[in-house]
């Protein structure tokens, strides 16, 4: 911190340069910025310039349709958590809607998550706003409804029973009877999807019961669910969707959920053919020329106040477009420059910021992996249903775009900067 | 192992403090197996002196996956938590990684790992890779010298 000393001048501290902007930039804490008026909504759909924002798009389907099950996809720090907010303020624009948006991590162990899950969440959730609403209304909560949340919170979390040990049978036991085995005889049609799990269904039972006051009044419920893109896995994203998913159709309560990315690169349209409405987030243009989008994010925080325009352009390149990547580069900037105890950032702390996010990218690459890149680099080819390189895409070595109605991939620029040459 | 920005404990917890220590941050630090805990002493010190609290630390072998509710869920306890990977442990790195919204709440979640298991995790875990404010390595204080501010 520089003072300076002379009597009556006024201290000058360097925190409070610096302090504002950081907290604005924080890419992890990314709670109040809705309510601080920091999100940048894009102006249109990423994929389609003609169509509304994914954002308005999701609340209009909601809105018209109720009941229906959307999801989103995109690439890891790629704004999904923030499309998700952005929804539920559209949707609140009416008095009768009831959004309940969950991150499953909170409320459960993403390890160990079981099918039945995503709706037990979903349902006590909405038990506390149906709880609410029925308070500011004056209207005392139904006994079936608290039974509902007690049951769901049974199966969710489980209980023990007190069962009475039955007798151990003796081996001549003189009036035995003979019991009979369940003997499965297999149909021959094939369902579309599995049945629901016991558990499942009973969850759902609990679930309904829970919503009827709001779907007596025929309100407008939608549950908006993050977190299920970091199983990566595909298959096990599916048994959910499967299960949870299939045992909401019909029951007028939408959903929209986000989905791992490897699911939309997934031969088997798994995405496109269950859900109603699918929507995906590239990695944003990152060339000024093209958009302003990432300039504009950085000037809501305050960037022009430290950073000149032509740092800005260079932080929103080497950023590929993906929004978490550009706030850790203008926070890392402007972490460099409090460092060198400047007041500005300049290009050069704009450079040792991009290093530091490219060695972020590089640690771990094998020589496959760095082959593969080279590859990208020298001549476009990414083969998209290689192993190594669909790891390359989900951890964002690799960023995929969408312009002009075709799909290209990248090398991360951050990245491609400290890439080694070949020997 | 590819180079990151050095620091010390005095830095690290100098930073946390500018920025606010219920702040969330989520940093990986990393250091030579040996000078594990002499690091862990030094950052534990610094808390104490800089920001006025408890470091509140794990060895990884203590920090069960299917309980990490238990470590990051801060009802009054320590804003500054710190997990020492002296190994690699993929399952609780992968629980780290599925489960990052438990970390990333308020305060500040220091990874302190040796290099191998650093490049694991960052190798293994790509949203927490995504989320980390800053990739570190750092040094016991008496060790460090001459690096500049």
């Amino acid at each position: 911190m520089e003072t300076d000393s002379k009597p009556g001048a006024v201290a000058f501290d360097r925190r409070q340069v610096y302090r504002p902007f950081l907290e604005r930039l924080n890419p992890i804490g990314s709670q109040g910025l809705l309510a601080n008026g920091l999100i940048v909504a894009p102006e249109h759909d990423p994929r389609d310039a003609g169509q509304p924002p994914i954002h308005v798009a999701f609340a209009n389907t909601a809105e018209l349709t109720r009941g229906s099950q959307m999801a989103l996809v995109g690439g890891i720090g790629s704004g999904k958590t923030t499309e998700l907010r952005l929804t539920e303020k559209v949707l609140n624009r009416h008095s009768d809607a009831v959004n309940v948006l969950v991150d499953l991590a909170d409320y459960t162990d993403l390890n160990e998550i079981s099918t039945g899950a995503i709706l037990a969440s979903a349902g006590m959730r909405l038990y506390s706003r149906v709880r609410l609403r029925l308070k500011k209304a004056g209207t005392e909560l139904p006994e079936a409804v608290k039974a509902a949340n007690r049951t769901l919170r049974e199966l969710a979390f489980g209980k023990t029973n007190w069962v009475r040990q039955p007798p151990e049978p003796y081996d001549y036991e003189p009036d035995y009877e003979e019991s009979y085995v369940p003997v499965k005889v297999p149909g021959v049609m094939k369902l579309r999807f599995p049945a629901l799990r016991r558990e499942v269904a009973e969850i759902l039972d609990q679930f309904v019961r829970i919503a009827s006051p709001l779907l007596d009044d025929e309100a407008q419920i939608t549950l908006l669910v993050d977190g299920l893109d970091r199983l990566i896995k595909p298959e096990l994203f599916r048994e959910f969707a499967e299960q949870d998913l299939q045992a909401l159709k019909g029951t007028k309560v939408s959903v929209i959920i986000v989905a791992p990315l490897l699911l939309w690169y997934d031969k088997s349209r798994f995405l496109q053919d269950y859900f109603d409405l699918v929507k995906h987030i590239p990695a944003a243009a990152a060339d000024p020329q093209h958009s302003d989008f990432l300039r504009q994010i950085l000037e809501r925080r305050g960037a022009r106040d430290l950073i000149d325009g032509a740092e800005i352009t260079t932080i929103a390149k080497y950023s590929g477009g993906v929004l978490r990547d550009l706030l850790t580069l203008a926070r890392s900037s402007a972490e460099y420059a409090y460092r060198d105890d400047e007041d500005r950032i300049s290009r050069r702390h704009v450079n040792a910021a991009i290093k530091q996010l490219g060695n972020r990218y590089l640690v771990g690459l094998g020589n496959t992996h760095k082959r593969l890149l080279r590859r990208l680099s020298d001549d476009g080819g990414f083969p998209i249903e290689n192993s190594t390189a669909k790891e390359l895409l989900v951890n964002r070595q690799v960023l995929e775009y969408f312009s002009g109605g075709r799909e290209s991939f990248v090398v991360h620029p951050a990245l491609a900067k400290v890439l080694p040459k070949p020997a | 192992m590819t180079e990151f920005s050095p620091t010390t404990a005095f830095r690290l917890v100098r930073r946390l403090a500018a920025i606010g220590q219920d702040k969330a941050s989520l940093y990986l630090l990393i250091c030579d197996t040996a000078a594990i805990q002499a690091v862990q002493a030094d950052i534990a010190a610094e808390v104490e002196v800089q920001l006025g609290v408890r470091l509140q630390a794990f060895a990884a072998e203590e920090v069960r996956p299917d309980k990490l509710e238990d470590v990051f869920t801060r009802d009054g306890g320590s804003p500054v938590t710190l997990i020492a990977l002296h190994r690699w442990i993929a399952e609780l790195v992968r629980a780290l990684d599925r489960n990052i919204v438990l970390l990333t709440g308020t305060g500040a979640v220091l990874l302190l790992a040796n290099h191998k298991a650093a490049e694991q995790t960052l190798r293994a875990a790509p949203n927490l890779r995504s989320r980390l404010t800053d990739i570190l390595t750092i040094s016991p204080d008496e060790a460090f010298r001459g690096v500049p501010a």
